[in-house]
C-alpha cells in the first residue's frame, strides 16, 4: 500500500512538472534570428575602441513621438559596421522602457554605405508581420531607424529600407518605403 | 315558392356575398402584416448561382434555410418536432428551435442577430447566418458584404466598376470601367436602358448612382435575377443611347444624345430609340463646345472613402479580437450615411466588402472620380489613452529640395508625385478634421500630422488618412466599437467637410 502511494506521489510531481514545462514555460521566440542578432552583437561588441557615447531614438507610441536615449558603445572602424551597431541596439530595445521599434526576430540582412550618403538597410521578412501595424507606428518605426542612423553616422544623410533584398511599397501596410528617408528632427521630443 | 323569397333570394343572395367579400377584405387589409415585401439573394458559386426569395418579416432579412443549405452542400436528413429543427448535414449537425436566437452547430451554440421564424411551415433564418453559421458548414472562402443582397462562395473572383458622368456638346457620355472584361448586351424598357453585363459575377462599390443631369438621372446595378446589369434612367424622354465597348471590353463608353433636329428629308422612324449601332455623328470631345443645359444644377461633388485593408489583409486588432479590416468598414459606412444626409455629396467606396484591393486599385476608384476629397480610415496603436483620433496628410520620406522648387512646372506629373498638387488643400482639410474632432467629448486628439502614409500618395485630390485608436494585442477595443464613438466621427467628418468646403469655396 505505501508503495502504491509513494508511486502516485511521484507520478503526480512528474506530472505536474511536466505540466509546466508544456503549458507555462515560454516557447523560446524565432531562436535562430535571436541566435544571429546575438551573434552580430558579439562580433561587434568586440570592436577594441574605447566607449563612446551613442544616440538612440526609441519610439513613444504614447505621445506619437521619439525619445532620445544615450547610451555607451565600444564603435567599430567602418561606418556600415557603426549602422549594424545602431540597428543591433534598435533591436535589442530600450533601456529606459520606451518602445521596440524593430522586433527581435528582425534580422539585418545587409547594409551598405553609398558615397552620396544614401545608407541602403536590407531587412529579413520574418520580421514585417511583428512589427505594430498602425500609421502612427509605422512610421515611429521608420524614422525611429532614420533619425538613429544619422544622428550617429554623420556619412549617412538619407536611408533607403529594403526587404528581402527587395524595394516594397509599405513597412506593414502604412508607411511608404518607396522613397529615401532623410532624418526628420521634428519627430523627436526632449521633453520629459 | 312565393315570389317574396324568390325577390329575396334575388337581392339578398348577393348583397351577402358583398357584405362577406368587404369584411374579408377589410380583415387582410388590418391584419397585421410580417411578410411586408419580398426580395431576392443571389448566391455566387464559381460554376453556378442560385436565387432565393428573401422574406422581410419585421424590417429584418430572412432566408429559407433549407435551399439556404442545399445551395452550399446537401441536407442529408432531417428531424422536425412542433418548434424544432434538427438538420443532418454532411458531418455537422444543426439543431434550431422558432423564435429562438440561439443555433446550435454541433457542439457550438451560436447566436444570431434576429430570431428564427417559420411562417407558414417554411423554416426562415436571419441573413446574419451567412456570417455566423454558414462559414461553419463549409471550408470555402465566403465573401459577403452585409447589407447586400449576394455572397460569393469559393473561387468566385467578382469584377467591380466605376461610373463617370461627364457632359458633352449634345448630350452626356457615361464610362464604366470594370476591372475585368465584360460582355454587353442592351435592351430598353418602360424609358429605362438596360446593360446586361455578361456571365461574371460583379460586385459593386455603389449599387446605385444619382446624377443632377439634364440627361441621366440615375445608374443602377441589380443582380436580383441573377443577370449582373446596370439600368440607366434617362431624365427626359426621346433620348438616343448608343453604348459601345473599349479596351477589350474593360471599358464601356455609354453615349446620351439629344436626338439631331429634325431635317427636311430623313422619316422620323429611321431615328433609334435604342441602338447597339455607333452614333452616326461622333460626339465631340468632352469640353470642347459649350455645355448644353446651362441652367441645370452642376453634379454633386464626389467624396471617396476608403476602408483600410481587408480580406487576407486582416490590418491591426485588438486583444478582443476586433480586426481593424473589420472596424473601419463600420467606420467607413456610418461616415457614408451622415455624407449622403447632408444631401452635398455623391460618396464612392474603394472598398465594398471583404476584399484586399491593392493601393493601385484603390487609387483608380478614387481618381477616376476626381474627387473633392478623398479620406482613408484606420486603426492602429496611438498610445494608451482611447479612443483617440489622429488626422494625417501626406509627408515624402525626402522633403523636396530647392533645385526640386527650381524646376519649371512640369506638364505631367508621375503618379507617385501626384500628391504634390494637392499638398496644401490636403493639409487644410486635415486641419478642418481636428478642428472638428476635437470638439468631440471624451475623444482625445492631436494637432494634424504629415506622414509617408502610402495610401495618400498617388491620389489626385485633397487627400487624408485618419487613424483611430489603440487597436493593439494589449488593449480592449471597447471603446472604438461603440457606436457612439463612430457616430461621434462620422457626424465631425461630415461637418468638417462641409466647414472646409466652405472655406475652399
Amino acid at each position: 500500500m505505501l508503495i502504491l502511494l509513494a508511486i502516485l506521489a511521484v507520478g503526480a510531481f512528474y506530472l505536474r512538472v511536466l505540466t509546466r514545462r508544456v503549458f507555462f514555460q515560454p516557447a523560446p521566440e524565432h531562436g535562430e534570428e535571436v541566435a544571429r542578432t546575438r551573434l552580430s552583437e558579439a562580433a561587434l561588441q568586440s570592436a577594441t575602441s574605447p566607449q563612446q557615447s551613442a544616440t538612440l531614438y526609441f519610439p513613444s507610441f504614447e505621445q506619437g513621438v521619439l525619445r532620445e536615449e544615450k547610451r555607451s558603445v565600444a564603435w567599430a572602424e567602418a561606418d556600415t559596421d557603426r549602422m549594424r551597431q545602431v540597428l543591433l541596439a534598435l533591436i535589442e530595445g530600450s533601456r529606459q522602457g520606451y518602445s521596440r521599434p524593430l522586433p527581435t526576430s528582425t534580422g539585418i540582412r545587409a547594409v551598405f554605405l553609398a558615397p552620396d550618403g544614401t545608407a541602403f538597410l536590407d531587412i529579413s521578412n520574418q520580421a514585417i508581420p511583428d512589427v505594430d501595424p498602425g500609421i502612427a507606428s509605422e512610421c515611429l518605426v521608420v524614422y525611429s531607424i532614420v533619425n538613429s542612423l544619422a544622428a550617429n553616422i554623420p556619412a549617412v544623410k538619407k536611408v533607403k529600407i529594403l526587404v528581402q533584398g527587395q524595394e516594397v511599397d509599405t513597412l506593414n501596410g502604412h508607411a511608404d518605403l518607396s522613397g529615401y528617408f532623410v532624418p526628420d528632427p521634428a519627430r523627436i521630443s526632449l521633453a520629459p | 315558392m312565393n315570389p317574396l323569397t324568390r325577390l329575396f333570394r334575388r337581392f339578398a343572395w348577393p348583397s351577402r356575398v358583398l357584405t362577406l367579400a368587404s369584411l374579408i377584405g377589410l380583415a387582410l387589409l388590418f391584419w397585421p402584416a410580417r411578410a411586408l415585401r419580398s426580395d431576392n439573394f443571389v448566391f455566387y458559386l464559381p460554376t453556378t448561382r442560385s436565387v432565393i426569395a428573401l422574406e422581410v418579416i419585421e424590417q429584418n432579412k430572412y432566408l429559407p434555410l433549407i435551399p439556404v443549405l442545399n445551395v452550399v452542400g446537401k441536407v442529408e436528413a432531417l428531424q422536425e418536432k412542433r418548434d424544432s429543427l434538427k438538420i443532418w448535414f454532411g458531418k455537422t449537425q444543426i439543431e434550431l428551435r422558432v423564435d429562438d436566437k440561439k443555433v446550435q452547430v454541433n457542439k457550438a451554440r451560436l447566436n444570431l442577430a434576429q430570431p428564427v421564424r417559420r411562417p407558414k411551415g417554411q423554416w426562415l433564418v436571419p441573413v446574419d447566418f451567412l456570417t455566423t453559421v454558414l462559414p461553419r458548414l463549409t471550408s470555402e472562402t465566403i465573401e459577403y458584404q452585409v447589407g447586400t443582397n449576394r455572397i460569393f462562395i469559393g473561387d468566385v473572383k467578382p469584377i467591380s466598376f466605376t461610373v463617370r458622368l461627364d457632359q458633352t456638346a449634345n448630350g452626356a457620355r457615361v464610362t464604366v470601367q470594370f476591372t475585368d472584361k465584360v460582355t454587353i448586351h442592351t435592351a430598353a424598357s418602360n424609358g429605362k436602358w438596360y446593360l446586361f453585363l455578361g456571365t461574371r459575377p460583379v460586385e459593386p462599390l455603389e449599387q446605385t448612382f444619382r446624377f443632377q443631369d439634364p440627361y441621366i438621372s440615375e445608374i443602377r446595378f441589380d443582380d436580383q435575377d441573377g443577370s449582373p446589369k446596370l439600368i440607366l434612367t434617362p431624365a427626359v424622354g426621346g433620348l438616343n443611347f448608343y453604348p459601345t465597348l473599349a479596351e477589350g471590353g474593360k471599358i464601356l463608353l455609354a453615349d446620351v444624345l439629344k436626338p439631331p433636329p429634325p431635317a427636311p428629308q430623313p422619316p422620323a422612324s429611321e431615328q433609334p430609340l435604342t441602338a447597339t449601332a455607333p452614333p452616326t455623328v461622333p460626339p465631340p470631345a468632352p469640353g470642347v463646345e459649350e455645355v448644353p443645359g446651362a441652367q441645370a444644377e452642376p453634379p454633386l461633388p464626389v467624396v471617396v472613402l476608403d476602408a483600410a485593408h481587408g480580406g487576407a489583409d486582416v490590418g491591426a486588432h485588438g486583444r478582443d479580437g476586433v480586426l481593424e479590416k473589420d472596424l473601419v468598414a463600420q467606420l467607413v459606412a456610418r461616415v457614408r450615411a451622415a455624407l449622403l444626409a447632408t444631401r452635398r455629396y455623391r460618396v464612392v467606396l474603394t472598398r465594398v466588402g471583404d476584399v484586399n484591393l491593392a493601393f493601385e486599385q484603390r487609387e483608380t476608384a478614387a481618381n477616376l472620380h476626381r474627387p473633392r476629397a478623398f479620406l482613408s480610415f484606420h486603426a492602429g496603436n496611438l498610445g494608451m489613452v482611447t479612443p483617440r483620433v489622429v488626422v494625417y496628410s501626406y509627408q515624402a520620406p525626402s522633403p523636396p529640395t530647392s533645385a526640386d522648387s527650381q524646376q519649371p512646372r512640369q506638364l505631367l506629373i508621375p503618379w507617385t508625385q501626384v500628391y504634390r498638387v494637392h499638398l496644401e488643400q490636403s493639409r487644410q482639410l486635415a486641419q478642418a478634421l481636428q478642428e472638428k474632432f476635437a470638439l468631440l467629448s471624451q475623444v482625445a486628439t492631436d494637432k494634424p500630422h504629415e506622414a509617408p502614409v502610402r495610401g495618400l500618395r498617388s491620389i489626385d485630390a485633397p487627400a487624408v488618412a485618419i487613424e483611430v485608436g489603440t487597436l493593439t494585442p494589449d488593449v480592449d477595443s471597447g471603446a472604438l466599437t461603440d457606436s457612439n464613438f463612430q457616430q461621434q466621427i462620422a457626424n465631425a467628418v461630415a461637418a468638417a467637410l462641409e466647414a472646409w468646403r466652405g472655406g475652399t469655396s
